[in-house]
């Protein structure tokens, strides 16, 4: 029955998590499950599976913008009825995948897909796929940046990286828009970060009523924020905390626990590009990725600085590597110092690590290269 | 900041319908009022153990309690927690008891 206010506990259907997926499998899959043999890629965007039963299941990939209509999830599924039994999927990277039983089938997908107009097929194999990203000034309160905005300006740029598979490998680009780091930006190829680069202003008339102050004190990483009495505009003396302004590297974690104490600010907000990092297994280790640019100012609507760097990596990565090589592999085979040379990043004493593990990041050993990019 | 009624008395609320000035304005009429919005019945003992223990806590701490110290304060677990307050500790009990609106990822 319809929601009752008045008895909110009535009728209610609680704990029955998400349905099963076979469910929702094509028929193929479901009869296959379990039993491929191998996979093709025939080509940017379009997969191909063999069970060891023989079927063929071809997959094609279009990127999403991840935020989308329910008009455009509509239009999926017009796209879905009519070629592939009213079924899709989305991966890991919000691209949508609709699957067919048959190669004859393909090609008038492929037709409907591109007369749609924003359906572009690709992000298969060592190219650039969609990219990781998060809230930004749509819908969050701690960003330093905006999401959706900045990844349209660099998918773009990188659009033709999207169709073809001409990497190295593929490069995973991730976009957070606060060092809370939802998604992927601590472990991606190129990932883009939003960053303030001032301390939080303390709302004293609202401190003490909306905020846990142990709370926020302890938010800290640094041990910035101390507690204190505070004068509110009234001129009353109020429990409080007070920032010591040459501790705090504004991770804005105290804003995220007090609502009274906001650090946003247009000026100093910007975008920090990390590089370098992996989650898969293959070749070597997962790793993090590094800070390479400290600083690039936020310039909506299309940041081009932030996509003129981004490109820029993308660039001399793909000139450079080798074959199946990620970011990260490639600029620790050639050494750091390489990597700001070819790329030609200024480097700054903003990315040498002063966090207290920070020892094992410095170089306790005299190999090196000489480079002279920074006169 | 947005004001209610209840009863013929004023509360300063947010947006989300937590105290703003905290359990400086909190009386019993704000736990009637919540009651009316959080489907809770008639209150019994064991809301106001609860809310106690929450207000006690806070009180000494500067903090709400965690779940499990809630728990065991009590000595009611966390379904039963529910049980009392269908909206759960923290959109629930502290809300009633006057705490600061939780806060961080949640």
């Amino acid at each position: 029955m319809g929601y009752d206010p008045e008895n909110p506990m009535k009728d209610r259907i609680t704990d029955i998590g998400p349905p099963h997926f076979e469910r929702f499998f094509p028929a193929l899959v479901k009869k296959n499950y379990g039993k491929w043999l191998y996979h093709e890629i025939l080509k940017p965007g379009v997969l191909k599976h063999v069970s060891e039963t023989g079927d063929e299941l071809y997959t094609v990939r279009i990127a999403c913008a991840r935020l989308i209509s329910i008009e455009l999830i509509r239009d999926y599924c017009d796209i879905a009825d009519k070629h592939a039994d009213g079924i899709m999927r989305w991966t890991t990277r919000n691209n949508v995948e609709f699957m067919v039983d048959s190669a004859a089938k393909v090609e008038p997908l492929l037709a409907d897909l591109k007369k749609h107009g924003s359906m572009p097929v690709g992000g298969t194999g060592a190219g650039i796929s969609n990219m990781v990203h998060t809230q930004g000034w749509i819908h969050c309160h701690t960003p330093a940046t905006d999401a959706s905005g900045v990844v349209k300006a660099i998918m773009d740029e990188l659009f033709d990286y999207f169709t073809s598979m001409t990497m190295p490998a593929q490069v995973r680009v991730a976009l957070a828009c606060c060092l809370n780091m939802c998604g992927a930006v601590h472990c991606s190829d190129i990932a883009v970060l939003g960053v303030h680069r001032k301390p939080p202003m303390i709302d004293q008339d609202l401190i003490s009523n909306v905020c846990e102050l142990p709370l926020a004190i302890a938010a800290c990483p640094l041990g910035a924020v101390k507690p204190a009495k505070g004068i509110n505009s009234e001129g009353k003396e109020v429990k409080s905390v007070t920032v010591n302004e040459e501790k705090c590297m504004f991770c804005g974690n105290c804003y995220t626990m007090c609502p009274a104490m906001p650090l946003a600010d247009p000026d100093g907000d910007g975008i920090a590009i990390l590089v370098g990092g992996k989650i898969s297994n293959s070749r070597s280790m997962p790793k993090f990725s590094k800070m390479v640019i400290p600083f690039l100012p936020n310039r909506p609507p299309r940041w081009p600085e932030v996509v003129a760097a981004v490109k820029n990596i993308v660039e001399v990565y793909a000139k450079d590597a080798k074959k199946y090589e990620r970011l990260g592999e490639w600029a620790e085979r050639i050494g750091w110092e390489m990597f700001f040379e070819k790329c030609n990043i200024p480097f700054s004493d903003k990315c040498v690590d002063d966090y207290r593990l920070a020892y094992n990041t410095w170089r306790t050993s005299t190999q090196f290269k000489y480079t002279s990019h920074i006169k | 900041m947005a004001k209610i009624e209840h009863k013929g008395k004023a509360y300063e609320v947010d947006e989300d319908g937590f105290l703003a000035k905290g359990m400086e304005e909190w009386d019993n009429g704000w736990v009637d009022y919540v009651k009316s919005i959080e489907g809770i019945t008639d209150m019994t003992d064991e809301h106001q153990k609860v809310i106690d223990a929450l207000q006690e806590y806070y009180k000494k701490n500067g903090i709400a309690p965690m779940v499990r110290i809630l728990s065991k304060t009590t000595g009611f677990p966390l379904k039963r927690i529910y049980e009392l307050f269908p909206s759960g500790p923290g959109k629930g009990a502290c809300k009633m008891a006057g705490l600061p609106k939780p806060t961080g990822c949640v």
